[in-house]
């Protein structure tokens, strides 16, 4: 991606994105007296503000690298992303496996139950992280998980997604063990 | 007379059985949480959170202050001993309490740090006694117009001390503040930003962004950048760890360096956004420029601890002032005690001291008695405490997402909201990876709502005579000091630039 792109990207990408919520804004029904404002000013008045801001910082952005050649522009007090040297290097394969398991488990809990879903993602989630332990991180995600629902669904009481069909099933029998009736 | 008669009804609410467990329960954890470098004070008092939706509202208070008190304290255990800080806070105790350890005085580091946490946690606890109720009166007083420029100084106190390009800060809270608009709106009952999708309709919870950006999005970054291993076993071969105080001799040569850094760790600690980190620092930087002693800090010099950890102490006791007077958190943590209160139906602010005064003076004995444990915890926990950095990463990250979807979902039983936290926990990632701060998001989407009917109600009041909040004194007074916060970050980079341009210049050649 070509440097100068890089280097206003987040910020054009809320640049368009005020834009889609200006126009959801205009949408706002408003039906009040001649004179009063409506509720579609406060959302509006921060619409336009943040617009504001993006394209001003990505101005400034192409201006300050301009002005320095090709070196990276950094204001004074800017941010860690501003900066390529003090961003730590990515590791791309463990951030999408990562972000990818997260979401997985949230589209499984419905399904598989809380305890199902959970003793797979904490089995998983250290083997993506790193953890090349097959046998410790599956004994990990079975006590872990059976110790998450006593604390959550027997002590603490909070009603977790049962799953559907045999899931289901397995997690009345466990609850019915623990003494969750 | 009166506070002390109701401080003694606060430690009554506090000393029953119940609330006592639930008082160590939040020491225990507190201190935990900062121990282990992969968790921060502001997500452990985030994940716990989820426990206190069944509790009363007493418990659940005391399990979230006592966390806020015992998490400043844990962190500085490793950052002496390892130098492995827990928390940004303990940060400038590498700097001397590392130096002594290298030297062979480890527990004397650690005895120091203990009585300067005991003395700024005591002493900002009764100026936080003192001044809130008198706050409160004050703000009693407040009209519409002066309650939107107070929330209006506290967000724009946020942004200018959250550490990261203005520009960013100011669009995190942007982002925060229309998070907050979305769904039903409550003066006019029209949709907004719902996108005819039903579970809009209800708003996006400030929970979920808390949890989803903070939890979430930490441990996404924490993925990108791999997980650290046990550092070689730090928490191995323990035995050796324990703490020895200093005489009473030294204790009172030190008198200004106490005094000093607790008043900063004080008023630092009332701005709201500043909290410990800031706190600490700024201590640091007061010692290493008035300190006696200040051309051997950085070596190994006892007072650079006292005053990094006096000051981070006491600034428990000053962010807890402006989040009871007035209802503005001063830091994270106590964002997260005003979401538990809120949670509980309660709003804080002046009112909170007419109908809710046993309460509030509940908080301030758990304030007290969580110092005093604190350090008890502290030092006899400092073995098992430090045998905890042996837990991998990878795993304490798992647990961690479980317990942000646990507490999501319960707050609502609504199983959308678990995708509302997975995708604001992506913008959490994203926040961090291009330096927008958090902090000003969180804040947005909790103190937005107050601002929009704030300023809503004083446009119906004021037949949408805007200037009313700049004529009426204090609002005006407050909006001008916000407004001072926000110009100060701008002066001081266009300073700068004039300078350094000014240098080149002069330079020959």
């Amino acid at each position: 991606m070509p440097s100068k792109l890089r280097l206003v990207l987040p910020h054009g990408l809320l640049l368009v994105a005020t834009l889609f919520l200006y126009w959801a804004a205009t949408r706002i029904q408003v039906n009040v007296g001649a004179g009063r404002i409506g509720p579609d000013a406060w959302p509006k008045a921060i619409i336009v503000f943040m617009g504001l801001l993006c394209a001003w910082e990505m101005a400034r952005r192409l201006v300050m690298r301009r002005r320095d050649g090709a070196a990276p522009a950094i204001a004074p007090g800017a941010g860690a992303g501003d900066d390529p040297q003090s961003t730590p290097a990515m590791h791309a394969g463990k951030l999408v496996a990562g972000a990818g398991l997260v979401f997985a488990y949230v589209i499984a809990v419905p399904w598989l139950g809380f305890f199902v879903a959970t003793v797979v993602f904490l089995a998983a989630f250290p083997w993506c992280g790193g953890m090349r332990r097959p046998v410790l991180t599956t004994a990990l995600g079975l006590a872990g998980g059976l110790a998450l629902v006593i604390v959550f669904m027997r002590v603490a009481y909070i009603s977790l997604p049962l799953g559907e069909g045999p899931f289901r099933a397995l997690s009345l029998a466990l609850l019915s063990a623990i003494g969750v009736s | 007379m009166e506070i002390l008669s109701l401080l003694a009804t606060g430690f009554a609410q506090l000393f029953t059985p119940v609330n006592l467990m639930v008082l160590a329960a939040g020491l225990v954890l507190g201190m935990l949480v900062a121990v282990l470098p992969g968790l921060t004070l502001v997500m452990g008092v985030v994940l716990a959170l989820p426990f206190t939706y069944k509790m009363g509202v007493a418990p659940a208070l005391i399990l979230l202050t006592a966390m806020y008190v015992s998490g400043t304290y844990g962190g500085a255990i490793t950052a002496i001993l390892f130098r492995i800080p827990g928390e940004p806070m303990d940060v400038p105790l590498i700097w001397d309490g590392y130096e002594m350890a290298k030297r062979g005085e480890a527990a004397l580091a650690l005895g120091w740090s203990l009585v300067a946490a005991l003395v700024g946690g005591l002493v900002s606890a009764v100026v936080m006694v003192l001044l809130a109720k008198p706050v409160a009166g004050i703000a009693l007083a407040f009209s519409t117009p002066e309650f939107f420029a107070i929330v209006f100084f506290g967000l724009a106190s946020v942004v200018t001390l959250s550490g990261s390009s203005l520009a960013n800060a100011l669009i995190s809270l942007c982002l925060g503040l229309l998070i907050a608009t979305v769904g039903v709106d409550e003066v006019y009952g029209a949709d907004r930003f719902t996108f005819g999708q039903p579970f809009l309709q209800d708003g996006i919870e400030f929970l979920l962004v808390m949890v989803g950006a903070y939890g979430i999005g930490e441990v996404l970054t924490r993925m990108s950048t791999g997980f650290a291993a046990p550092e070689g076993g730090a928490g191995q071969g323990t035995g050796r760890f324990r703490t020895a105080f200093p005489s009473l001799a030294q204790i009172f040569a030190l008198k200004a360096t106490f005094a000093r850094s607790t008043a900063t760790g004080i008023v630092v600690g009332v701005v709201p956004g500043a909290g410990a980190t800031v706190s600490a620092f700024v201590a640091y930087g007061l010692e290493s420029q008035y300190g006696k002693n200040r051309a051997a800090l950085g070596s190994g010099a006892p007072e650079g601890i006292v005053a990094a950890k006096s000051a981070a102490t006491a600034s428990v006791g000053g962010a807890l002032v402006p989040l009871l007077a007035m209802g503005i958190p001063g830091s994270g943590a106590t964002a997260i005690i005003l979401a538990a209160f809120l949670l509980h139906g309660i709003q804080p602010g002046p009112q909170v001291f007419v109908a809710n005064a046993e309460l509030v003076y509940t908080v301030f004995a758990t304030v007290f008695a969580a110092v005093i444990g604190m350090c008890i915890l502290g030092y006899f926990a400092i073995r098992p405490l430090c045998k905890v950095l042996d837990a991998p990463e990878a795993i304490v990250s798992a647990f961690v997402v479980v317990f942000c979807f646990v507490g999501a979902f319960a707050a609502r039983n609504n199983l959308s909201d678990l995708n509302v936290i997975a995708a604001f926990g992506v913008l959490g990632f994203l926040f961090e990876r291009y330096g927008f701060p958090i902090a000003p998001l969180v804040l947005g989407t909790i103190l937005g709502p107050l601002a929009e009917t704030n300023f809503m109600t004083t446009m119906v009041s004021f037949d949408n005579d805007w200037t009313v909040f700049f004529t009426r004194p204090i609002s005006g007074g407050i909006l001008a000091f916000a407004a001072a916060g926000l110009a100060w970050p701008l002066a001081k980079a266009v300073w700068k630039r004039v300078h350094d341009s000014r240098r080149a210049h002069a330079r020959p050649g």
